[in-house]
């Protein structure tokens, strides 16, 4: 589904973690292969750059993100959880 | 003849008393009632008719002998299962006559499966329907997100299943989002509660699977996650369940219908969440190779420009070689620097989300000569001094090994 000869989508940021990793595969793949124009090739390099950094983003640190869901009312809403144990 | 047949009065023949049909039918159901009354009996249902009023009517028998029986729609609807024709069982009831038809019955008030426990039939009868409709075909299972972008659970707040995923999460991705649905996971009413958590969190647009967990018990305990209307709210979620109810040997209808089932809660988060140091190792791996393989083709580029170069220099008149030497010196040092500036600022950017990366490793944080403190008794990191007391015994983490450390001056400030 990652097609390096493409243009990538127009909206990056909606690719999902396993589609961007994809991507970033094909686009090393191909500037691998060595047959794309030059012009071409630093623009795929520059895509490739861009989605190494938001992947290094996405899989983030140590920091736990770890939420509780709540009945608010008729709706919902979310309260972080104490992850010390007491 | 009578020797008196006015309505209502007593006659006799022959001496002895004449009796109206309602009489002797009334009689007779007394004669029953008192001789027999309420009973405990063992048979077999056989030739079980559902009536619209819900009443089930049936005839219960043995090798040698039939008795008509009617369980009423209130009594049917207590039991856990269904009757059905072949069920062996021990009943209970009280055995009458029904007077408009002149007819003996029982009328059955509980019943009891014997061999196997109500549960398990209960069980048994719901996993043949629902296996019968397709809701436990493979076709129908989706297939689990290889990296979600946020992971819901729904179990208790309280249970030990909570704790197991929490830490298989953390050990495997700690930053992966999570959120929680509690419901209670036992006791009556508890599978709406599971099923109104699983809508909550299915309406959350980045729950990408759902962990629906608990801890082991018996058939009982489980029991809620036999619903059958949990088990329909199952396979029309929007998004993959994943269970993981009570230990291996545990099977609950919720298990069959699940996308996925895995023997434990732990288990279960292993299998929806991926390992972060995988995913960084091969994060690195592919961010050289695109650095190696851009050089490359920057260093080709160069070749094939002063092998033109060159090439053009043989051709032209040498009257024309200086225009065409000066022209293409600028558009080379035009093009060089164009693609070294972008180059340059590519590598800088490469660089600083590698060093992001790194950064945020503890590992990194140790090496450069930090240490993680624990409180030996009960393992909680130690982040400001009042933490402690004199006296304390506490464990170092340091980037090679540890070490046990006593507290002997405590500075809360």
């Amino acid at each position: 589904m990652a097609n390096a000869d493409k243009p990538a989508a127009e909206e990056p940021e909606a690719l999902s973690f396993e589609d961007a990793l994809e991507r970033l595969e094909a686009i090393v793949d191909r500037l691998e292969h060595g047959d794309l124009a030059l012009e071409a090739a630093l623009a795929t390099f520059e895509e490739g750059v861009g989605l190494s950094r938001r992947l290094g983003e996405q899989l983030g640190g140590a920091e736990r993100r770890v939420e509780v869901l709540l009945r608010d009312g008729a709706g919902l809403t979310t309260r972080p959880l104490d992850l010390e144990p007491e | 003849m009578l020797s008196d047949d006015a309505p209502g009065a007593s006659a006799t023949h022959g001496g002895l008393r004449v009796l109206r049909v309602s009489e002797l039918v009334a009689a007779l159901r007394d004669a029953v009632e008192s001789a027999v009354g309420r009973v405990w009996v063992v048979g077999e249902v056989s030739n079980l008719r559902r009536a619209a009023s819900g009443h089930c009517y049936f005839t219960l028998k043995d090798d040698s002998a039939q008795l008509r029986a009617v369980m009423f729609r209130g009594d049917a609807s207590r039991l856990r299962f269904d009757l059905e024709d072949g069920l062996e069982a021990l009943m209970f009831g009280e055995v009458s006559l029904y007077v408009a038809r002149g007819e003996l019955q029982m009328v059955i008030r509980d019943v009891e499966p014997r061999g196997v426990g109500a549960l398990r039939l209960a069980f048994e009868q719901l996993r043949a329907r629902l296996e019968a409709e397709g809701l436990f075909d493979p076709a129908n299972k989706r297939p689990l997100p290889a990296y979600p972008r946020a992971v819901g659970i729904v179990t208790s707040l309280a249970g030990a299943a909570l704790h197991d995923v929490l830490e298989v999460s953390g050990a495997l991705w700690p930053s992966l989002p999570l959120l929680i649905a509690g419901a209670r996971v036992q006791g009556e009413g508890a599978d709406l509660e599971i099923l109104e958590a699983m809508q909550g969190l299915a309406g959350r647009p980045e729950i990408d699977v759902i962990l629906l967990v608990r801890g082991g018990g018996s058939i009982e305990d489980l029991w809620q996650f036999n619903s059958e209307m949990l088990a329909r709210a199952i396979s029309r979620c929007p998004v993959p369940v994943v269970a993981g109810v009570g230990h291996e040997t545990d099977v609950t209808i919720a298990d069959l219908v699940a996308d996925a089932r895995a023997p434990t809660p732990s288990a279960a988060a292993a299998l929806v969440v991926p390992d972060q140091r995988a995913l960084s190792e091969r994060l690195v791996r592919d961010q050289r190779r695109l650095g190696v393989a851009i050089d490359a083709q920057l260093a080709r580029a160069r070749v094939r420009v002063a092998a033109r170069a060159e090439a053009l220099r043989h051709l032209a008149p040498a009257a024309r070689l200086a225009a065409w030497r000066a022209r293409l010196a600028r558009s080379g040092d035009r093009l060089r620097g164009l693609l070294e500036a972008q180059l340059a600022d590519a590598r800088t950017r490469l660089a600083i989300a590698a060093g992001q990366l790194d950064s945020l490793s503890p590992l990194a944080v140790l090496a450069r000569g930090y240490a993680i403190a624990r409180r030996l008794d009960d393992g909680r990191i130690v982040r400001r001094a009042s933490d402690v007391a004199e006296g304390d015994a506490l464990a170092l983490r340091l980037a090679e090994g540890s070490l046990e450390v006593r507290v002997t001056a405590p500075r809360p400030r």
